[in-house]
């Protein structure tokens, strides 16, 4: 290896290097220079546009979201350059380049001479030529923000107090990455994005869609193929207009239409120009050796980057030729692929989106209820791209494959399903009974069998038998494996398919108890408490249901732990408007109430009035801000039509009216629906009572029914379905009174609510648990528990508040958003991990 | 067992269960020795507080080597005809003596260099700095435990002002609630560590494993992260950032301890988690939880060993984990801090008293006046005439029989033929000196290239101190009087100083005067000896260095009040992620990546005459993941040649799982065809002189034999 003092150039003076731009290209190559002991060869100066050191730009919508501190950022602070005696002029925009008189000239009669000369202009954000994006002299209207800077993000965190209302214009991954930031302040967000599907960019049409469909569970209202004109609004903004003449009504608009390189000052000065600065291998301007451009302004081999890690191999490149270290580094290109999240959502990307040729193989896996959805190509049993959303697990093999190009292995399941990065599972088993298991005392895998066989079932029993495990120790997990194995064990299982939500590796049984120890009685108090204060947003929503179910009204209601249904109390649609179904008690209704319904759904013109297969009345298409108004007209309380709970309980018309009903169903059925209504469960409950075995209601089918039969009795049924999974219920028991009937219902969904995994339907959870076990714990109390679960759901019946009441009272400012006034901004700050004292 | 030798009548009078010390790795596992039937037999000292009765079979074995049919009993000289054969002490130590003369008449006194070894004991790797400076004056010396721990020690040196491989006893491990362990394979290269592990999963710690591979280690803890080969320094990277993201990092301890983490903040903030994954290879909901585990443990530990620090970037490597555990605080107390798990058996004092080309005992530079003033004085010689600074291992092997290199060499407990990066190279550089005297107990591979070969005395044969991985000095006892023929190494050393005309400055009446010697030499040093004396030794079960009076305990947790450093403050470093020097590419497509097997250790010299040790490993195995294999044409349990850019040989395929995709392991413990070394990289780090033993681009071709054995 070469001593670096060889390379450094002799003589008293130094050229000049000067680079125009700061930011994370710019910013980088000067320290890629400095870490090759080039400042001994160059006096550096450095043009920076914002007023601050270099900054990490990825890191911008953690802080527009609020999980990312500021300072944080900061890759290259002020100190920095002072450190490492480079002039920074920051703050000052160069306006021009004189390269006959190798001049760079500054605003403020910045003036400064180089001998060579690194354009690292970068880029700007692109807005498109609309109607009303400025008003009365100022460059943007009100309300009307780029996403690029620190400064962009301070303002627009500044203003999210007076929205509440967001547009984002454009559905690339910085539209995303803001809207992303925006939801989680609160605010109620619409992405308008002008192609038929999001990031064209990185996704193909399936996983766009797919996207798509995956950000409108979180609230997101996404609108496809939609052209914006026009900015609404006479000072700030109101709204948007769109091509198609529609309208969007909003207070807030992020322009994020992808970037356009800077290049007017190359331009200017004379420099060739097409898309970007153009550059040769040595990343010098053609015309002019001592002029060189990298980052997103440059344009190489008539490609322009937009990532960083190829932006920082040209950094590095020109940092080895003009250090002298590699006189003759040239960049030859880079294989452009990125690991990140959009919106929480993993993704990776690399090489192309679509097959270039016929040859190009093509392998896709999609799992659209999960969002998951991946894509390889395969050429020359190369990778030629790959696109892996909602699960990128398979990203790092992956990544590493695209970017050496090395060859894949024949089983392409292998590439999508990470099969080599499972636990090994070859143990024991796999051995030959010769093989040794203990090195220190010689103890072959037969001998530890026959120790087995001969009774010595314990691990420490076993070791003192056979003398295994009794030297170093190192194989004591291997006799363990043999012990196991031979003593007929089932391969030990992971744990975490026990914990009942994914983020706390916790079974539910010791779930409960821990919380119920610990009182916690916020979903934030148990990632702090119980996950290490990591906050798993895919735990949240499942913790919330417990949560509420162990302490009923006392509960420590936090709104961003529910899912957008359970946040406005309506079941979101396709097209991001809501449903309103009102509570019907066992689908008995009266003329006043469907006369006032009625009204309801004209007034607000609600596009659909549907009659449900539970036996209720759905009012479609309703908008969110109107969520709460036609609740208090209609007077009547919520139907959980959304939630995880008790849904509706279906009646045949009984023996008050059939000619056959044996009994009084649909007297039977109000009172369950009364008593029962919005019972969190863990998955949903669907209800029915029949009058009669002919089972009109279709009670047997259902998750808890109740079917009349002669003498007077009702048979419960429980763990029925009928959805996309047929099952007809066991029967729990035979009771001989309304009061019997809801005793036993009661108490079967307390039990359901305690010991069910989250979205566990009863379908599942009956036969899991079994119907046996099911009568002898609810039926014969063989576990003592029927008091304690009577008692339980009472008192959660008690704690029971129609959620319909928060269109009176809301629990958050811009819960239905144009209603109320803002008082405030949810951030959420960046989450810490508690060290237990 | 082959009948009884006169080693066995030798040790019968004494070897009533005496405690000694395995003549194996760091551990130093205490031992009883007992004779029974002729042979020494060899357990677990339970009464020893490091390894509790712990021993591998390595350990257990160890008698084996005794009264080994094999062990060289007479100098070998090479003859006119070229070939070695047996001589006379005087004879062997007429031409090396002749042999030195002539060296330095024609080239100087540089000309004549030593290479020692990490198992000697601490007064064998104190005298042969002082032989090389005293008797040579040569500037030449330089040891195998460059190829060891030179990355590690830099490390410490820069951020804590010392290097002790741990700051604190082995049993502060079962204690912590998170460790992070990089490169380690303790399950297998030092099982008796692992109980300590173990007791932390017990107690409900998290271990979490940082390695290429999943070995049994990976698989004893609690999480596996399977990095990249070569990129330690982003793993560690990326890890601080998501704890400084999650404000789980020290903020008082930083500022109460430690300067720097300004200027690291800002490399920390480009390790964003998806920037980490791409680079390490380990998905990013490893790192998140890693972290979190870190970040949330009251006591949090980051242990590494060879697999990060055996790289070009092994200093660089292992001061980015030094931050990270800078960061987690509490550094200095008990049950948490930066540790390196030394390997060799005298790792840790063998680079303490002056064998590294730079340093004089106590760990003092050689380059500063005061320190050779002070060593000069104790040597008795004028401190001008101690040479200065030397080269380093590889360098100095590179150097050898070339201009400026030397010409003729002493090797003393060292194979590099095997353990040398670029072994073919070294081999070749070997024979073109002219004069290679190798002292050792078997003809290793090294031994049969010399024209002298001095037979020496083995572990339980000499009295002597060590100083194991915990920086405890430890004693090893004389069991027995070496075979007759044999002679210890200081006594080999005094015969040549004699004949050089040195002779009194090498002349113990004991064992116990030359390490006061040593005392003396380490007073006010770094590693300061001077209170440690045998009987504290004794009562004390070891004495952690530093001991600066004979009144003082000694120090088993070294930063509890402050760091070494001249402020008393750690110093955080801003270190990036580097490549490592050569990559894979479209002709060498994947990694290699060597390290150690249970039952082997080091250069195999001694374990590879141990039959119930070779029975288990016969041959290197090459660990290939059967994706891998598969595009080799490589078929389970076949030989496999491995090729790289400087060299081939060959391993048994063995297909798992357990090893990356894009990586190859092989153990390093052969010679010849199957030597592993002669494809490694010597690429150096530009501080510790490490060469890049641990990442380097390799093609597998597969071999035609099923049955074929490899000749070793």
């Amino acid at each position: 290896m070469k001593h670096l003092e060889s390379l450094v150039v002799e003589g008293p003076v130094k050229q000049r290097l000067v680079v125009v731009g700061n930011g994370m290209v710019g910013a980088r190559f000067v320290e890629e220079l400095i870490s090759r002991g080039a400042d001994d060869r160059y006096d550096i100066v450095m043009f920076g546009d914002e007023p601050h050191g270099n900054y990490n730009r990825i890191m911008l919508s953690g802080i527009l979201a609020g999980s990312q501190a500021v300072e944080d950022t900061f890759i290259n602070p002020l100190d920095w350059y002072a450190r490492n005696d480079v002039t920074l002029h920051a703050g000052v925009r160069v306006h021009a380049i004189d390269r006959d008189a190798k001049l760079v000239h500054g605003d403020g009669h910045v003036i400064e001479p180089y001998d060579v000369l690194v354009l690292a202009t970068g880029s700007s954000p692109f807005v498109p030529p609309l109607k009303g994006l400025s008003s009365h002299g100022t460059d943007m209207k009100e309300g009307l923000f780029a996403f690029r800077t620190l400064e962009d993000c301070d303002r627009m965190i500044s203003y999210v107090p007076k929205a509440r209302t967001a547009a984002v214009i454009g559905g690339g991954l910085l539209g995303l990455e803001a809207a992303r930031g925006l939801l989680e302040r609160g605010l109620d967000v619409h992405v308008v994005h002008i192609r038929s599907h999001l990031m064209e960019m990185q996704l193909d049409s399936p996983a766009g869609l797919l996207l798509k469909a995956t950000l409108e569970g979180m609230g997101v209202t996404v609108h496809l193929d939609k052209l914006t004109s026009e900015v609404l609004g006479e000072h700030r903004v109101e709204g948007l207009a769109f091509a198609d003449g529609t309208t969007l009504p909003c207070d807030m608009v992020v322009v994020s239409a992808g970037i356009r390189p800077n290049v007017s000052l190359a331009f200017d000065a004379g420099l060739l120009v097409e898309r970007g600065i153009v550059v040769t291998d040595e990343l010098r301007c053609p015309g002019d050796p001592s002029v060189f451009a990298i980052g997103e302004c440059a344009q190489h081999r008539g490609q322009l980057y937009g990532l960083v890690a190829p932006l920082w191999e040209q950094a590095k490149a020109l940092a080895d030729r003009l250090s002298g270290r590699v006189p003759d580094a040239v960049y030859t290109g880079s294989r452009v692929s990125t690991k990140l999240k959009v919106m929480g959502v993993d993704l990776a990307v690399m090489g192309d989106q679509e097959p270039a040729s016929a040859s190009d193989e093509v392998v896709t896996y999609s799992e659209p209820t999960r969002g998951i959805y991946k894509k390889i190509i395969v050429r020359n049993g190369r990778l030629g791209g790959a696109i892996l959303l909602g699960d990128a697990s398979a990203a790092p093999m992956l990544l590493q494959a695209f970017d050496r190009g090395s060859e894949l292995p024949d089983n392409r399941a292998e590439l999508l399903f990470q099969l080599s990065a499972a636990e090994s599972a070859t143990g024991v088993a796999d051995l030959p009974s010769s093989a040794q298991i203990c090195n220190c005392n010689g103890v072959s895998k037969g001998a530890l069998v026959t120790a087995v066989e001969a009774g010595h079932c314990t691990l420490k029993s076993l070791c003192e038998a056979t003398r295994a495990g009794l030297g170093c120790g190192a194989c004591k997990s291997q006799v363990q494996q043999v012990l196991e194995l031979a003593a007929g064990d089932s391969v030990r299982e992971d744990p975490s398919v026990h914990f009942y939500v994914p983020g706390v590796p916790l079974s539910k049984s010791d779930l409960v108890e821990a919380v119920r120890e610990r009182q916690l009685k916020s979903v934030s108090a148990v990632f702090a408490q119980l996950a290490g204060g990591h906050e798993d947003p895919g735990s949240k929503v499942g913790l919330s249901s417990l949560l509420r179910t162990i302490w009923g009204a006392e509960y420590d209601d936090q709104r961003d732990a529910r899912f957008i249904n359970d946040r406005v109390h309506a079941n979101v649609q396709k097209d991001g408007t809501f449903t309103v179904v009102p509570r019907i008690f066992g689908g008995v209704t009266t003329a006043a109430e469907l006369r006032r319904i009625a009204d309801v759904a004209e007034k607000y013109a609600v596009p659909m009035v549907k009659i449900t297969g539970g036996q209720r009345i759905d009012l479609v298409g309703v908008r969110k801000d109107e969520l709460p108004s036609m609740w208090r007209e209609l007077g009547m309380p919520s139907g959980h039509a959304y939630t995880k709970s008790f849904r509706t309980c279906k009646t045949c018309i009984g023996s008050e009216y059939c000619r056959y009903g044996v009994g009084d169903s649909t007297t039977l059925g109000i009172q369950i629906e009364r008593r029962y209504q919005g019972i969190e469960t863990p998955a949903k409950l669907k209800l029915a009572t029949a009058g009669c075995p002919r089972n009109c209601s279709e009670a047997t089918t259902k998750d808890v029914g109740a079917v009349a039969i002669d003498g007077g009795k009702w048979e419960i049924y429980v763990g029925g379905a009928a959805g996309g999974h047929v099952r007809k219920g066991d029967i729990l028991v035979v009771v001989d009174s309304h009061d019997a009937v809801l005793r036993y219902m009661g108490r079967f969904m307390q039990y359901y609510r305690e010991h069910a995994k989250y979205l566990e339907r009863t379908y599942d959870f009956v036969p899991r648990v079994g119907i046996e076990k099911l009568r002898s714990i609810l039926v014969d109390d063989s576990e003592g528990l029927c008091d304690a679960l009577d008692a339980a759901i009472g008192a959660a019946v008690d704690a029971y508040v129609d959620p319909w009441q928060e269109a009176v009272d809301p629990v958050h400012p811009s819960q239905f958003a144009d209603l109320l006034e803002p008082v405030g901004v949810v951030s959420g700050p960046a989450s810490t991990w508690e060290r237990p004292e | 067992m082959s009948p009884a030798l006169g080693i066995v009548a030798a040790i019968a009078p004494t070897a009533t269960d005496t405690a000694t010390h395995c003549p194996y790795c760091a551990f130093q596992c205490g031992v009883r020795v007992t004779e029974a039937e002729g042979a020494l037999v060899v357990v677990g000292d339970a009464d020893f507080p490091v390894n509790r009765g712990a021993l591998c079979i390595k350990g257990f074995s160890a008698g084996e080597t005794l009264d080994h049919p094999l062990r060289l009993r007479t100098p070998l000289v090479r003859s006119g005809s070229g070939d070695l054969e047996p001589a006379t002490w005087d004879e062997a130590l007429d031409r090396i003596t002749a042999g030195i003369r002539a060296s330095q008449e024609s080239f100087g006194h540089d000309s004549v260099g030593v290479f020692g070894g990490g198992s000697l004991t601490n007064e064998k790797a104190y005298l042969l700095g002082k032989f090389a400076r005293v008797a040579l004056r040569t500037r030449h010396i330089d040891y195998n435990g460059r190829f060891c721990m030179s990355s590690a020690a830099g490390a410490a040196i820069r951020a804590f002002g010392v290097d002790r491989g741990l700051p604190f006893p082995v049993e502060d491990i079962a204690d912590a609630d998170a460790i992070l362990l990089v490169g380690s394979n303790p399950a297998e290269t030092m099982p008796p560590l692992m109980q300590y592990f173990q007791a932390q999963l017990a107690k409900g710690g998290s271990l979490i494993v940082a390695d290429p591979r999943r070995t049994l280690t990976a698989k004893a803890g609690s999480m596996h992260l399977r990095l990249t080969p070569g990129t330690d320094a982003a793993l560690a990277n990326g890890l601080l950032h998501l704890l400084v993201k999650h404000g789980a990092i020290d903020l008082c301890f930083l500022d109460e301890r430690t300067e720097g983490f300004d200027e690291l903040r800002g490399v920390i903030a480009t390790y964003w988690p998806e920037r980490t994954e791409k680079i390490t290879g380990v998905p990013e909901q490893q790192l998140v939880r890693a972290a979190q585990l870190l970040g949330s443990a009251q006591r949090a530990m980051v242990l590494t060993a060879r697999g990060s620090e055996q790289q070009a970037q092994g200093v660089n490597n292992t001061l980015a984990f030094i931050n990270l555990a800078l960061a987690l605080g509490k550094r200095g107390q008990a049950f948490a801090g930066f540790g390196t798990i030394t390997g060799q058996g005298n790792g840790q004092g063998g680079r303490e008293h002056g064998q590294k080309a730079d340093q004089l005992p106590g760990y003092r530079s050689i380059t500063d006046p005061a320190a050779r003033a002070h060593v000069a004085a104790v040597w008795g010689v004028a401190p001008e005439d101690i040479p200065g600074a030397g080269v380093s291992a590889y360098e100095l092997l590179d150097g050898m029989g070339q201009e400026g290199g030397v010409h003729a060499l002493i090797i003393i407990g060292s194979n590099p033929v095997v353990s040398a990066p670029r072994a073919m190279h070294v081999e070749q550089r070997l024979r073109g000196l002219d004069l290679l005297i190798v002292a050792d107990f078997f003809l290793s591979e090294t031994a049969a290239l010399a024209d002298v070969v001095l037979p020496s005395a083995q572990w339980s044969e000499e009295e002597g101190t060590m100083t194991n991985l915990e920086g405890r000095v430890i004693r090893r006892r004389a069991i027995a009087e070496p075979p007759v023929g044999v002679r210890a190494d200081d006594e080999i050393i005094h015969a040549i100083a004699e004949r050089l005309g040195c002779g009194a400055q090498f002349e113990y009446s004991s064992k116990g005067e030359l390490f006061d010697e040593l005392r003396r030499a380490t007073a006010g040093g770094v590693a300061d000896y001077s209170g440690i004396t045998y009987d504290k030794i004794d009562a004390q079960q070891g004495v952690f260095w530093p001991c600066p009076s004979e009144d003082h305990p000694g120090t088993p947790r070294i930063f509890a009040e402050r760091f070494a450093t001249p402020n008393g403050r750690a110093r955080f470093h801003a270190v990036r992620h580097q490549a490592p020097a050569e990559e894979p590419d479209a002709e060498y497509p994947l990694y290699l990546t060597t390290g150690r097997v249970l039952t082997q250790y080091q250069s195999g010299t001694q374990t590879r005459r141990i039959e119930r040790l070779t029975r288990i490993s016969p041959e290197p195995h090459a660990e290939i993941h059967p994706v891998a294999a598969k595009r080799a044409a490589i078929i389970d349990g076949t030989l496999v040649r491995l090729v790289t850019r400087r060299g081939t040989a060959t391993a048994r395929a063995r297909l798992t799982r357990d090893i990356r995709e894009d990586t190859v392991f092989v153990p390093f413990h052969w010679g010849g065809v199957a030597s592993i070394n002669r494809l490694t990289n010597p690429a150096l780090d530009p501080m510790s002189r490490m060469p890049e033993f641990k990442v380097c681009a390799v093609r597998l071709e597969a071999q035609s034999a099923r049955q074929g054995v490899i000749s070793v």
